[in-house]
């Protein structure tokens, strides 16, 4: 579902994404961790078309995001790490407008079951956005992903700033997308959270992607050892 | 994509308090300018039944005068002025020359605050010396006229930059373009469509206000439908031209400060500076001969030609035989000479006429040529001749005047050298000023004002992939 072939970004001198290859298939929550400037939303920014690589391509269901974006983006959805919404409308209206324009129309009553689907709760439907915890807002950012039927999600760091019990309900929700066979690639520096959520890890370096495990055979202090390595925190690895 | 954005626009405009808010400014602004404009009409109307009911009493006066004359009375009036002498019909008894308000004359002020609307031109006077200026406040002038053509060119442009300048750059800084462009949508198609639907409502809301302006104000706009409708035309016309502006800004400018600076600095380019420097260079390269100057030519001449008045009486009763055959007295005063003089005078005179007449022409001319730079003169030429202020509205009643006082002249002549008494039955065949609005309603204007949104939206949708590269969320 999503593959990267060589996929590379250069800012002058300056290589924020430096031959990546990936490949997330269907069913699969990819990780990616790293510290900040390791090329984790660079990666995303490509794979949403919105910057173009400098060499090396990247798709999405097949298509070359450069030379489809448009289409591509029929397949995904996006959540970044501040999901900003229209605060003036509801949720049911934001959930309405943003799959109306991805080409969806939608009932009231289908509207409402995808945000209780993402976990909303049914007396907030009808508040504004201006009204909503981050949390609350990533919900509808997950009912927009189950209304648009999307293949491929693309999280860039979504639990960021969410107190334990939202992203824990975040997490269960990805959990709920992976078993009806949503690939997703999610940039985080949340290691808890990726060990929990994800079926594959990769840590990233300076726009190199250094390491990769499979979740399952990895605990959780060996995933961090590994991070702390690859970062060169010695002190703090030892 | 359309019907969503069509539905969730107005949602948003109406909960931003925008819509409430424009509806307001605009009915003020529409209110105040037309009732502004009217008050003028009104006083332009007033003047001229003003002076035309002094004629009338001054007619009765007349009539009184000659029935006693007629009658072998004595008057008690100065001996010049009793109007059996046709010089005194001719001189103290004129007809008015009036200009009256065309129907939308309210719109725009345009030439009424520099040009007076009624002359009263007499057998004596020089017709090119009549004096067509107004006595206007220097500080009125100053400001100009608050107008519907003042909202509609200068303040409008404004609304609309308030209203457009951060359609792209607002959810740019807000953060949900990210979410936006990561939908399988054009984000120059919406930043199309947006502004469209902005251009939609706002037009709603300025042909409703417009015309429950006019309504409330007594004037049945509708009375005046091809007027009417070719004003809501261009008001719709000049309205695009500056969405058309505020989307090539959205597109290739960047923050919504950089976007309101630059469209702030287009309204002062288009509606200040281009205008002003077209006129500053008109003037410079065909400047108005001197009227003073003229005027001391015109005296000089005089004062030559009254040196020699019997010589050119001779010249004139050779050229015009009839008077010294109807003539049985032969008896020649002041007037047979002066008026005589007047018409040399006239044919004298007539080419610095023509070269003062010929530089206006030439200035407007060279304006005309460059006004697709300006929208704003655009607009502003096409108020002014749907209102009938135009300069060439000006001019044309200037001609007229000027035809109207050769035939008031031409008519008391031969009273004058067949040395025959003006009578009460000679009165209903004096001639009457009626004033021929010459101009024609054209939508030019109009037209050039759709071709430049045209260009510039072309520009945006053709040449905004060429030079933005990669896309928009790299401009941020």
């Amino acid at each position: 579902m999503i593959i990267t072939d060589n996929l590379t970004k250069k800012y002058g001198a300056h290589t924020a994404l430096d031959h990546l290859n990936l490949n997330v298939n269907a069913g699969e929550i990819y990780c990616l961790l790293g510290a900040n400037g390791a090329g984790k939303t660079t990666t995303i920014n490509l794979l949403l078309g919105f910057i173009e690589p400098t060499s090396g391509s990247a798709f999405i269901n097949q298509l070359n995001v450069k030379d489809d974006a448009k289409a591509t983006k029929r397949f995904l959805a996006y959540i970044p790490e501040n999901l900003m919404l229209y605060p003036n409308l509801t949720a049911v209206e934001n959930l309405d407008y943003f799959s109306g324009i991805a080409g969806k129309t939608l009932s009231k009553s289908d509207l409402k079951a995808f945000l209780e689907e993402a976990g909303l709760q049914a007396e907030a439907f009808q508040n504004r956005i201006a009204t909503f915890s981050k949390g609350m807002r990533q919900k509808v950012g997950i009912a927009i992903a189950l209304a648009k039927e999307a293949k491929v999600l693309l999280l860039d760091e979504p639990t960021s700033g969410l107190d334990p019990k939202a992203s824990n309900e975040f997490g269960l929700l990805l959990q709920q997308l992976r078993s009806k066979g949503v690939a997703t690639l999610m940039a985080t520096h949340d290691l808890f959270r990726a060990k929990e959520v994800g079926s594959h890890i990769g840590i990233m370096k300076d726009g190199q992607l250094k390491q990769q495990f499979v979740a399952e055979d990895i605990s959780l202090s060996e995933l961090e050892q590994a991070y702390l390595n690859t970062m060169d925190y010695k002190e703090l690895a030892s | 994509m359309l019907s969503y954005n069509f539905k969730y626009e107005l949602k948003l405009l109406l909960r931003s308090r925008w819509i409430q808010l424009l509806s307001v400014v605009l009915l003020l602004l529409f209110g105040f300018s037309a009732f502004n404009g009217m008050e003028k009409v009104e006083k332009r109307k007033n003047d001229i039944i003003a002076a035309k009911l002094e004629v009338e009493e001054n007619d009765k006066l007349m009539l009184q005068l000659l029935d006693s004359v007629e009658r072998g009375l004595a008057v008690s009036v100065p001996r010049w002025t009793i109007p059996s002498n046709p010089m005194a019909v001719g001189n103290y008894h004129p007809r008015v020359a009036a200009m009256e308000p065309q129907p939308m004359a309210f719109i725009a002020t345009g030439q009424a605050d520099l040009f007076t609307h009624y002359v009263k031109p007499t057998v004596s006077g020089d017709d090119f010396a009549l004096n067509f200026t107004e006595m206007t406040s220097p500080v009125q002038l100053l400001f100009g006229s608050f107008d519907l053509a003042f909202v509609i060119i200068y303040l409008l442009p404004l609304l609309i930059i308030a209203f457009s300048y951060n359609v792209l750059s607002a959810e740019k800084e807000s953060g949900s373009l990210r979410l936006l462009a990561a939908q399988p949508i054009g984000i120059q198609n919406w930043v199309l469509q947006k502004l469209g639907l902005r251009f939609f409502w706002l037009a709603i809301l300025v042909i409703t206000v417009l015309t429950v302006v006019l309504v409330v104000l007594g004037i049945n706009p509708f009375s005046e439908v091809a007027i009417y409708s070719g004003l809501l035309g261009l008001v719709l016309a000049y309205m695009l031209f500056w969405f058309a502006v505020a989307f090539l800004v959205n597109l290739w400018v960047g923050s919504s400060a950089k976007n309101a600076v630059a469209m702030l600095g287009l309204w002062v380019v288009f509606v200040l500076l281009v205008p002003s420097v077209l006129n500053q260079l008109g003037n410079t390269l065909y400047p108005m001969p001197s009227r003073s100057l003229m005027i001391n030519e015109m005296r000089s001449m005089k004062a030559e030609v009254t040196e020699k008045q019997d010589e050119i009486l001779d010249n004139f009763l050779r050229d015009h035989p009839e008077y010294a055959i109807n003539d049985t007295t032969q008896q020649r005063g002041f007037y047979h000479r002066y008026m005589a003089s007047q018409k040399l005078v006239k044919e004298e005179m007539a080419p610095l006429i023509s070269s003062y007449e010929e530089q206006l022409r030439n200035q407007q001319n060279w304006i005309g040529k460059f006004k697709w730079l300006s929208p704003a003169i655009i607009a502003q030429e096409s108020l002014n001749k749907m209102a009938g202020t135009a300069t060439e509205d000006y001019e044309g009643f200037r001609k007229q005047v000027v035809g109207f006082a050769g035939k008031w002249r031409e008519h008391l002549m031969p009273f004058l050298y067949n040395n025959q008494d003006f009578s009460q039955a000679d009165y209903d065949a004096l001639p009457r000023f009626t004033y021929q609005n010459e101009t024609e309603l054209q939508f030019g204007g109009l037209g050039i004002l759709l071709a430049l949104s045209l260009v510039l939206f072309a520009t945006g949708i053709f040449g905004y992939k060429k030079l933005s590269g990669a896309g928009i969320l790299d401009q941020a």
